[in-house]
C-alpha cells in the first residue's frame, strides 16, 4: 500500500491543461482506462492477471488503493501504457494520474487519521555510535567500523526496512562492544558513570554488580528492565568470574553483552494488542523521541518524564521539542537529515568537485569542511531560531566563514581573529547567497565533477525541494543528432536546445533545463562567474508561461510554490522521525502538519512539534490480525491533538 | 552565539572524520605454515567481480569462436592470460529484461531473478550464486565469504524510478530479502582476514561463547514478545549470531577444527586505511581477494567496482573526461565511444591484475589461478541503451580443471546467464538441478 504521491509536476508547476472538473473525475478517470488500457487488460485473461473490473467503481478507490496507486504511477513514469501501444498525450496522462493520486488521498482521508506501521528498527551506524558514547560516557566514533547502512523510504539510513543484518555485522558488534568497553575500563568518566558500586564490608561482589547492572540495563534498553531479565546479566558477570576473571574484568565482560544484545540494538516496541489504536508507551515515546531529534538513547530527563506520565501530555512534549533542539546533540539531527535530504553527503563521496579542476576544493580541508557544514548549521539556525523554514528557499541570513566569504567574493563583516568561524551573519542587500540555492554544496551535487548541468540542477529542485521528481527518461533515449561540425564551440544552452526540440525529451527537459539555467551563474563549487567557456553566461529560464532571469528570480519562482515545498519538506521530516517510508494513509497526517505548519508562519519548531505531536508518532496501531477489526479512528480535526488535549 | 556554533562544528567533524582502528594485532600468533599436500587438497574458489554502466560493444566483441578467437581491444589486457580466461556471448537475465535501465538488472546479476519495485519496504530478490556456494560449503574455511566494494552503499530512493538504492549497492545475496553489506576499508578487511585465519585464543573463544549464549537467549525471548512482521529482524539477528557462535564453539573446542591457512598472513603487511585514489583503492581490494584465496581464508568473494548508476570520475585516465555513467550515455558520439572503451579497458586490466597475482601464486603443481573462477560481468551490453542482452561476461581460471578454458563460447541467443551458474556451482563442487531459470549446464564449459 505504498504510494509515491506521484503528482505530476506540470499540473503543480502550473503550465498544463486543466484538471479533470471535480464531479466528472471518476468518469473521465474511467474513459481513460478505457481508451488506453482495455485492449489488454480485459477478458478471461487479462495481461497481468489485472482487470480493469477491478477499479471500475468509485469504491474501488479504497479497496484497491494499491492498484490504483501502481496504475497511476506506471502511467506517471510512461511505463504503461506499453512501447506499440497507443500513447496517451502528456496532458492526458498526467490529469489521469494527478486526479488518480488526489482521489486516492481524499479516499483513504476518509477513514480519518491512521498511525501506520512502527517496525523494528536496528539501530544504524550513527545511532550506535552516538548511543555507546551516551551510555557509556566515551567520546569515540565506535560505528565507523561498521558497514554504513542503505537507504530506504523517504531516502533516509533509519528507514527500518532497510536496516538488514549481515554476517559481518555479527563479528563487528562483538568487537566494537569489546573495544567500547576496554576503552571506558581505563576513562575516569565513565568509571565514574557505570561503577556505581563496589564489593566491600557488606557488599558481596555479585551484589555489587547487580547494582551496576541494575542501573546500567535500563538505560542501555531505554525501559525498565525487571529483576529476573537483571539476573541474567548478573549471570554473565558470575560466569565470567567463573572463568578466572577478575571482578572489574567480569563488570565489564557482562556490559560487553549488554552492547551485544538485540534489546540493545533494535529498538522493539511491544506490540498493540488491542483491537483499538493506542497511545504508544511512554519509555517508547521517549525513544521515539530522542531518536528522531537526537539520534541517540533519551537521557535522564526524558526519562524521568516517562517514568511520571507526564511525557505524552502535549504541552510537556511541546515544551521539550524548543529544549531537544537546543542540545548540541541535535546536530547530529541536522547533519544527517539535511545530508541526506539534499544529497550532501555524496559531496565526499561521488559528487566530489574533481580535484584538477577545483584543486581549493581538494587542498583546503577547512574550506571543505565549512561547504559540507553549511547548510547543516543553517538549518539548525532555523531550528534553534525558529525561523520560518521558507528560509531554505531564500533568506536575509547564511552561516558565513572567512573560507565562504573568499569564495563568495563578498566582504565579511566580523573581525578578522574570530572570522574562521562559522558565523550566523546578515547578508548584503540583493546578495544571491539566500536560503540553500546558491551554497556550493547544492551547487556542486548538483553538478556534474567537472562541469554544471542545468539539466542535473533542474532535476534536483524538482526532487529534492519539490519533491516532484521528473519521470525516468523513455527507455530508447534516441540520440541526439550527431555533432555538427564546430559543436565543441557551442554553449551548454545551445546543445541543450537540440535536446528539447526533440518532443519526446522536451516534456521533461523544458521543464528540468528552465530551473537549471537561472542557477548558471553558480560554477561547480558555487564561485559566482558571468561568463563560461568564453561566453557570457545567459542565466534566463522559463516554466511553461513563467519566465525568469538568474537565481533570484528563481527564489521567488520556488515561493511562489511554497505549499509544495513545505509539504515534501514534511514527507521527509515525518519519514526521518517514523524511521519509516510513508504510506498513502500517512498523507492525511501530512496534510494536516501542513496546514499546522502554515496556521503558525511556517516556523521551523513549529514542524518539527506538529511531527511530535502527530498521530502516527505518539500512537501505535493494532497488532495486524488475520482481518483488521473495526478501528475507532480519531476524526481529521484530531490530527496532532487527541479529544481532552486540546492545546490552550 | 559564536561559541555554540564553534562547539557544534568541532563536535560535527569529531563525529565525521576520526576513524578508529580496532585493535587486532594483539593476539599475533605464528600460524602454522601452509603443509603443502596434494593436488586432491585444493579447493576451488569462486569470486564474482561486477563493473556497472555496461560497455561499449563493438569495442568489447571478440572475434571469433571456439578456440580460435581474438581478442577485442578492450580485452588487451588480458593478452598474457589468454588461455586461462573463457568468453562468453549470447547470455542475458531474462527477468531483468523490463523495469529500469539499471537496479533491475545489476541488483540480480548474480540472481537471475526480477527484483520487486519498492522504495525499501519489500525488498525482494533471489539468493545470488555466490551465496549459495557459500552456504553449502559454510564452516569449510574461517569465513563463509568475503563481500568487497570501494564506495559505499548508495543513500537513499531514486525517486525518479522508484527503486531503493540498496538494489543498486548490493550483488550478494544472502536471501531473497537480505542483501550482504561489502567492506570497503581495504585495511579492515586485511584485520579481519588476519583474524579469521589466526583463531581466537580458547579461552577469549569460551568467553565469547558465553556472551553469544546471553544475547541469544534475549533474542528468543524478544521473538515471542514481537509481531509476525518483526520476527524477520529478529530471526536475521539469531541467524548471524548462531554462525558466529559456531564458529567461537569451532575454536574454543579442544579438538582443533581440520581448516589449515595455506599460506600465513603478515600483520605488518596490512594496507592503508584510505587510499589516495580509486585506482588503488581498486588494487589493494583485489590483493585481499588474492590473500584471501590464497590462505584460504576464504573461498567466495565478491567485488563491486561501483554501484549502480555509478558515476565516478574517471579523469585520473589519460584521455576519459567525464564519469561513468556520463560517458556510458554515449549517445553514439565518436569521443564518449572512446572513453567509454577506455574506461571499460581499464576494468578489464585490474581484473587482469587479479588473475595475474593468482597465477603467481603455486599451489604443488598448480596455481590459485588454476583452482579458481573468477567472474568478470556487467549487468548491461550496450549502457546507453540500458540493453540487457548478450551480457559481457568473462570466466579466469579453471576452476580446479573442470573449466576449459582459453575459448569463447558462443551460445545461441539469450540463453540463461544462469546456466553459468549451474556449471560454476557444480565445478565448484556444490551442484544444483536448477538455478534460477536456468535450463541445464552451459554447453560446451566443463571438462
Amino acid at each position: 500500500m505504498r504510494l509515491r504521491c506521484a503528482i505530476p509536476l506540470a499540473v503543480l508547476l502550473g503550465c498544463a491543461a486543466p484538471v479533470y472538473a471535480q464531479d466528472q473525475g471518476f468518469a473521465r478517470s474511467q474513459s481513460f482506462l478505457k481508451t488506453y488500457c482495455q485492449a489488454c487488460h480485459q477478458g478471461s485473461s487479462p495481461v497481468g492477471g489485472f482487470h480493469l473490473d477491478r477499479v471500475s467503481t468509485p469504491a474501488s478507490l479504497k479497496a484497491e488503493a494499491a492498484k490504483w496507486g501502481s496504475m497511476a504511477r506506471r502511467v506517471h513514469n510512461g511505463e504503461m501504457p506499453p512501447k506499440g501501444a497507443p500513447k496517451p498525450t502528456v496532458d492526458e496522462l498526467e490529469q489521469f494520474s494527478q486526479w488518480a493520486t488526489q482521489a486516492l488521498r481524499a479516499a483513504a482521508c476518509a477513514g480519518g487519521i491512521k498511525p501506520g506501521p512502527a517496525p523494528i528498527r536496528r539501530l544504524n551506524r550513527d545511532e550506535y555510535s552516538a548511543t555507546i558514547r551516551d551510555l557509556l560516557d566515551i567520546h569515540l566514533d565506535i560505528g565507523s567500523a561498521l558497514p554504513a547502512d542503505g537507504g530506504g523510504g523517504e531516502g533516509f539510513d533509519n528507514a527500518a526496512e532497510t536496516l538488514f543484518l549481515s554476517p559481518i555485522h555479527s563479528e563487528k558488534y562483538m568487537e566494537a562492544a569489546k573495544f567500547a568497553t576496554d576503552f571506558a575500563a581505563k576513562e575516569f568518566k565513565s568509571r565514574q558513570k557505570l561503577l556505581i558500586a563496589k564489593p566491600g564490608p557488606g557488599v558481596s561482589e555479585e551484589q555489587a554488580a547487580r547494582k551496576i547492572l541494575e542501573a546500567l540495563l535500563p538505560r542501555a534498553f531505554r525501559q525498565p528492565v525487571p529483576a529476573a531479565d537483571v539476573a541474567l546479566y548478573v549471570g554473565l558477570f558470575n560466569a565470567a568470574r567463573k572463568q578466572g576473571r577478575e571482578y572489574e574484568e567480569a563488570v565489564f565482560f557482562a556490559i560487553r553483552g549488554v552492547l551485544v544484545s538485540p534489546k540493545f540494538l533494535f529498538r522493539v516496541e511491544p506490540p498493540n494488542r488491542t483491537a483499538a489504536v493506542q497511545p504508544v508507551g511512554d519509555y517508547q515515546l521517549a525513544s521515539r523521541l530522542s531518536y528522531f531529534l537526537w539520534g541517540s538513547m533519551p537521557d535522564e530527563l526524558l526519562l524521568d518524564a516517562a517514568a511520571s506520565g507526564k511525557l505524552r501530555e502535549p504541552a510537556v512534549l511541546k515544551s521539550l521539542v524548543g529544549r531537544m533542539l537546543r542540545n548540541d546533540r541535535s546536530l547530529g539531527f541536522a547533519q544527517r537529515f539535511i545530508e541526506q535530504w539534499l544529497g550532501t553527503r555524496d559531496l565526499v563521496g561521488t559528487k566530489k568537485p574533481d580535484p584538477k579542476l577545483y584543486p581549493m576544493f581538494d587542498n583546503d580541508e577547512e574550506l571543505r569542511s565549512d561547504i559540507r557544514l553549511q547548510p547543516v548549521l543553517f538549518f539548525r539556525e532555523l531550528l534553534t531560531r525558529d525561523l520560518p523554514v521558507l528560509d531554505l528557499i531564500d533568506s536575509t541570513h547564511t552561516i558565513g566563514t572567512s573560507n565562504l566569504a573568499k569564495l563568495y567574493e563578498v566582504k565579511l563583516p566580523v573581525p578578522r581573529d574570530a572570522s574562521k568561524q562559522p558565523r550566523w551573519m546578515e547578508l548584503p542587500p540583493n546578495s544571491n547567497r539566500g536560503g540553500i540555492l546558491g551554497m556550493p554544496a547544492i551547487m556542486a551535487v548538483s553538478s556534474y565533477p567537472y562541469r554544471t548541468s542545468p539539466v542535473l540542477r533542474g532535476a534536483w529542485i524538482l526532487d529534492a525541494m519539490l519533491g516532484t521528481p521528473p519521470p525516468p527518461p523513455p527507455p530508447n533515449v534516441p540520440a541526439l543528432e550527431e555533432a555538427k561540425a564546430g559543436a565543441a564551440n557551442r554553449t551548454m544552452r545551445q546543445r541543450l536546445a537540440d535536446h528539447r526540440a526533440n518532443a519526446v525529451c522536451a516534456s521533461c527537459h523544458s521543464r528540468m533545463d528552465g530551473l537549471g539555467f537561472a542557477l548558471e551563474n553558480y560554477d561547480v563549487i558555487g564561485r559566482w562567474r558571468t561568463e563560461d567557456a568564453g561566453q557570457p553566461i545567459d542565466n534566463s529560464g522559463d516554466l511553461g508561461p513563467v519566465h525568469f532571469k538568474g537565481s533570484g528570480e528563481l527564489r521567488k519562482v520556488l515561493l511562489d510554490r511554497k505549499d509544495l515545498f513545505v509539504r515534501n519538506l514534511t514527507n521527509k521530516m515525518l519519514g526521518f522521525a517514523l524511521g519509516r517510508g510513508l504510506t498513502l494513509e500517512d498523507s492525511c497526517t501530512v496534510d494536516a502538519i501542513v496546514e499546522e505548519v502554515r496556521n503558525n508562519g511556517y516556523r521551523a519548531q513549529a514542524l518539527v512539534e506538529a511531527i511530535v505531536l502527530s498521530v502516527p508518532f505518539r500512537y501505535q496501531a493494532p497488532l495486524p490480525v488475520a482481518k483488521p477489526s473495526a478501528v475507532p479512528v480519531p476524526t481529521k480535526v484530531a490530527a496532532l491533538q487527541r479529544p481532552g488535549e486540546r492545546k490552550e | 552565539m559564536k561559541n555554540r556554533l564553534e562547539l557544534s562544528r568541532r563536535s560535527v567533524l569529531q563525529g565525521a572524520g576520526v576513524a578508529l582502528g580496532l585493535p587486532w594485532l594483539e593476539a599475533m600468533k605464528a600460524a602454522p605454515a601452509s603443509a603443502a599436500t596434494g593436488a586432491s587438497a585444493n579447493p576451488v574458489r569462486m569470486a564474482m567481480l561486477y563493473m556497472p554502466n555496461g560497455v561499449n560493444v563493438p569495442a568489447w566483441t571478440p572475434k571469433g569462436k571456439g578456440r580460435d578467437f581474438e581478442l577485442s581491444p578492450t580485452l588487451q589486457p588480458l593478452a598474457a592470460l589468454k588461455d586461462r580466461v573463457t568468453l562468453f556471448s549470447n547470455l542475458w537475465n531474462e527477468g531483468a529484461k523490463s523495469g529500469d535501465g539499471h537496479y533491475v538488472k545489476e541488483a540480480a546479476i548474480l540472481t537471475c531473478t526480477t527484483i520487486k519495485k519498492t522504495q525499501g519496504a519489500d525488498l525482494a530478490n533471489g539468493i545470488s550464486v555466490d551465496q549459495l556456494a557459500a552456504q553449502r560449503t559454510a564452516g569449510q574455511t574461517p569465513l563463509p565469504s568475503l563481500e568487497l566494494g570501494v564506495t559505499p552503499v548508495a543513500i537513499g530512493v531514486d525517486a525518479v524510478v522508484g527503486y531503493t538504492r540498496v538494489y543498486g549497492s548490493h550483488i550478494a545475496w544472502a536471501n531473497p530479502s537480505t542483501p550482504l553489506a561489502r567492506e570497503i576499508n581495504p585495511r579492515s578487511v586485511y584485520e579481519r582476514l588476519f583474524r579469521a585465519a589466526s583463531g581466537t585464543p580458547v579461552d577469549a573463544a569460551k568467553m565469547d561463547a558465553l556472551l553469544l549464549d546471553r544475547v541469544l537467549g534475549d533474542a528468543k525471548q524478544l521473538r515471542g514478545q514481537v509481531g509476525t512482521a518483526d520476527r524477520i529482524r529478529i530471526d536475521e539477528y539469531l541467524s548471524v549470531m548462531r554462525s558466529l557462535e559456531e564458529r567461537v564453539q569451532r575454536a574454543g573446542s579442544e579438538q582443533k577444527s581440520t581448516w589449515k591457512p595455506k599460506a600465513t598472513l603478515d600483520p605488518k603487511a596490512a594496507p592503508v586505511e584510505r587510499p589516495k585514489d580509486h585506482a588503488e583503492h581498486v588494487r589493494l581490494m583485489m590483493d585481499m581477494i588474492a590473500v584471501a584465496f590464497q590462505t584460504d581464508t576464504t573461498r567466495v568473494a565478491t567485488f563491486m567496482f561501483g554501484n549502480s548508476v555509478s558515476n565516478i570520475s574517471f579523469r585520473f585516465l589519460e584521455g576519459v573526461s567525464a564519469g561513468h555513467h556520463d560517458v556510458s550515455h554515449h549517445q553514439k558520439e565518436e569521443d564518449k565511444l572512446r572513453q567509454y572503451h577506455l574506461i571499460n579497458r581499464w576494468h578489464v586490466a585490474q581484473y587482469a591484475y587479479l588473475l595475474g597475482r593468482l597465477a603467481e601464486m603455486k599451489e604443488g603443481e598448480s596455481t590459485v589461478l588454476d583452482n579458481s573462477m573468477v567472474m568478470f560481468a556487467s549487468a548491461l551490453s550496450d549502457g546507453n541503451s540500458h540493453n540487457p542482452h548478450n551480457l559481457p561476461i568473462i570466466l579466469g581460471g579453471r576452476g580446479g580443471g573442470r573449466i576449459q578454458s582459453g575459448q569463447h563460447i558462443v551460445s545461441i541467443e539469450d540463453s540463461p546467464l544462469a546456466n553459468l551458474y549451474v556449471s560454476m556451482l557444480d565445478a565448484f563442487g556444490t551442484p544444483v538441478e536448477r538455478f534460477a531459470d536456468s535450463t541445464g549446464p552451459l554447453a560446451g564449459l566443463l571438462a
